[in-house]
């Protein structure tokens, strides 16, 4: 990030350093959600069934994540009393990480639906729900590369993405829920509600993501 | 009196002034024994000496410069990507090929920016923190999916399986080498795929040679119909051969839709696999002692399982000794983790403080088959799980041996013991070949994880 170090202060130093570290932090647990996201993609799409398992205990490592950032920053604010622009940046972090839990939460969600719906044939909207789930993880992309050059304008350009996906989640959700002459279980139908539902959310939460950059750089929302 | 005095303090005065050129001369004889290279003559004086000693540590100083410049241009067009981190993880430098590799489009190379923000790869972070922290050059291989910021571009998107290097540096910085193995996976990929379309089509034109060879025993007599058994031994034992490597390739690509969980008892499976081949068995007076608990359920493909054990006591008859034991100890513990291989998921969970909480740990069976025969030799002993590999064929035993059984691999086909590694690692296990130390024969240990709670 860029974070002017001109005074030579030692313990201007020590909290930049501090800061960083946190900063390293924030962005390992968003490259773990990334990965989960990803996994999970392949677990519904690809029938992949060794990504499904490998998710429950990629999410005890991102919320093992999320509290330890949630207390180094809340450390950081008792001990070092930031102001301003740092300020900013430590009570967004906390709040951006727990973002970051819930699209990780909504990841291994997806791929319990992905083990569930593995008996069933596929459904014929499984190709836009997969080009849905693209978007939403191109969303979480942007916000991450928007948080690591806390890029102010990138949050609006995320906000134009989140109205293609929940478009997309209207669209779907029509589709899904009008249909006629189902023969058989219906349970098919109703994890693809759930997958469309968490994926908008999911979507959601990277946008959040890229609003609270735009307010540790300009304070406002 | 005046010209005395005067005389006197020129005297002084030039006292003083020699003491000072004295401690000069001094001051300059040290420096120039600071400058390491003293390889002037002592004919000169110190000043000059300094002066030549000065134009020389210039002198190599710009060809270090140079030296040094050369080699930091080798490295940038280097066809090994190479990147260098300080020891708060910021990125210092890195050439052409990691730009590439990585997909580095942010960076400006007067910029310090930490190097999770320009890529951002798990993997690699914790390589180089475990590099940092252990202080030892250190290889992961890892799959790496280049960073997409477009929904609709996503599914173009290729992924690249990266090799990297690490090497710790002083002050806490760290190097890494990364190599792009995407083309070799290909490779092996497509070979693999060749040889697969090679066996499927060879099955259809040997089962009809079966056919007809079936058709003509029938129809023969001596000395011909003895020929044309040969002939249906030997298509059999192709067809054999090209069945397991399908099902072998099979079993490698998708390893957890081949297999079919249920519930079985142990000791009944390996009782029921060895009267399988009692028979053989019996032509050598060999005896089977179990050591174990009398019963112990586990779960896993039934079909398969026995397989195994087909393989495995099929090997050990083949190579004991008249009268010997084959001795079968089966042993329950209770592990926490098996050994993991280096893969991406073991890559990711590999974090030092991470441990799976709250979880029951699954057990872990461990079966051990020791022979009494004449084991394996020691050089084959790397090599025994290869698919076609048959070691030192004076080790062989004849194809002599009556086959109303048709065994997988019974013919010495080279792929028994692949498939016994195959099926285990399908479930997860792992399985060792050793020479025991008291028998002198094969001595081979599976461990197979005990999933109690797998749908």
């Amino acid at each position: 990030m860029s974070l002017s170090s001109a005074s030579s202060n030692s313990e201007r130093v020590h909290f930049e350093r501090s800061l960083r570290r946190l900063e390293q932090d924030v962005l390992r647990m968003g490259a773990l959600v990334e990965n989960s996201f990803r996994l999970s993609h392949q677990a519904l799409f690809s029938q992949n069934l060794e990504a499904a398992k490998s998710l429950p205990l990629l999410d005890k490592q991102i919320d093992r994540y999320y509290r330890q950032i949630e207390l180094d920053c809340a450390t950081l604010m008792t001990l070092e009393a930031p102001v301003a622009q740092d300020l900013r940046l430590l009570s967004a972090f906390m709040q951006l990480v727990r973002d970051l839990e819930r699209i990780g939460d909504y990841a291994e969600d997806l791929a319990e639906i992905a083990i569930k719906l593995l008996p069933y044939p596929p459904h014929a909207c499984l190709p836009q729900i997969e080009v849905m789930s693209h978007h939403a993880q191109a969303m979480l992309a942007t916000s991450l590369v928007a948080l690591a050059d806390l890029d102010a304008n990138a949050g609006r350009s995320i906000k134009e993405l989140d109205d293609k996906v929940d478009t997309a989640y209207d669209t779907l959700y029509h589709t899904l829920a009008h249909q006629q002459d189902i023969q058989g279980i219906v349970e098919p139908i109703l994890l693809l509600a759930l997958v469309i539902r968490h994926l908008e959310r999911m979507a959601d939460h990277a946008t959040n993501i890229g609003q609270r950059v735009t307010y540790i750089v300009t304070g406002h929302r | 009196m005046t010209l005395l005095a005067f005389l006197l303090g020129l005297a002084l005065g030039i006292g003083f002034w020699l003491w000072q050129r004295q401690r000069l001369q001094r001051q300059l004889k040290q420096m120039l024994g600071v400058l390491q290279t003293d390889a002037s003559s002592t004919a000169m004086s110190v000043v000059s000496r300094l002066r030549q000693e000065i134009a020389q540590a210039n002198e190599h100083r710009s060809q270090l410069e140079e030296r040094l410049q050369t080699w930091r241009r080798l490295l940038e067009v280097a066809p090994l990507g190479y990147l260098q981190v300080d020891e708060e993880n910021r990125l210092l430098w890195c050439n052409e090929q990691a730009r590439h590799l990585l997909q580095i489009d942010r960076w400006e190379p007067r910029q310090l920016r930490l190097l999770l923000e320009l890529v951002r790869s798990y993997e690699l972070d914790q390589l180089i923190e475990q590099t940092r922290h252990q202080q030892k050059p250190t290889i992961q291989e890892w799959v790496f999916h280049p960073p997409c910021l477009d929904g609709e571009a996503m599914g173009e998107v290729r992924s690249l399986t990266l090799r990297a290097s690490s090497w710790p540096l002083p002050h806490g910085d760290v190097g890494v080498f990364l190599e792009n193995r995407q083309p070799l996976i290909e490779l092996a990929q497509s070979r693999n795929q060749w040889f697969s379309d090679l066996a499927h089509e060879l099955r259809t034109p040997l089962t009809s040679i079966r056919l007809v060879a079936e058709a003509l025993q029938g129809r023969l007599e001596n000395p011909a119909r003895r020929w044309v058994e040969q002939l249906l031994q030997e298509t059999n034992r192709l067809i054999n051969l090209i069945q397991n490597w399908l099902e072998l390739s099979n079993l490698e690509k998708n390893p957890s839709k081949s297999l079919t969980y249920q519930s079985l008892e142990l000791r009944s499976l390996i009782q029921s696999a060895w009267q399988t081949l009692e028979p053989l068995a019996q032509q050598k007076q060999l005896c089977l002692a179990y050591v174990g608990p009398d019963t112990l359920w586990i779960r896993a493909d039934e079909a398969r399982l026995t397989q195994v054990f087909l393989n495995l006591f099929d090997n050990s008859i083949k190579h004991s000794h008249r009268q010997g034991t084959i001795r079968v100890e089966v042993t329950a513990t209770e592990a926490p983790v098996l050994d993991s291989e280096e893969t991406v998921d073991s890559l990711l969970f590999s974090n030092a403080s991470d441990q799976p909480d709250g979880d029951a740990s699954p057990s872990l069976i461990q079966i051990d088959m020791i022979d009494a025969g004449s084991g394996f030799a020691d050089s084959d002993l790397p090599h025994v799980f290869k698919r076609l590999y048959r070691g030192d064929p004076s080790r062989q035993k004849s194809q002599g041996t009556s086959e109303p059984f048709t065994l997988v691999g019974s013919s010495g086909s080279g792929l028994g013991l692949s498939i016994i590694q195959q099926i285990i690692q399908a479930h997860g296990g792992t399985v060792h070949a050793r020479n025991h130390p008291e028998t002198g024969g094969a001595w081979l240990q599976i461990k197979l994880p005990d999933h109690k709670n797998l749908s």
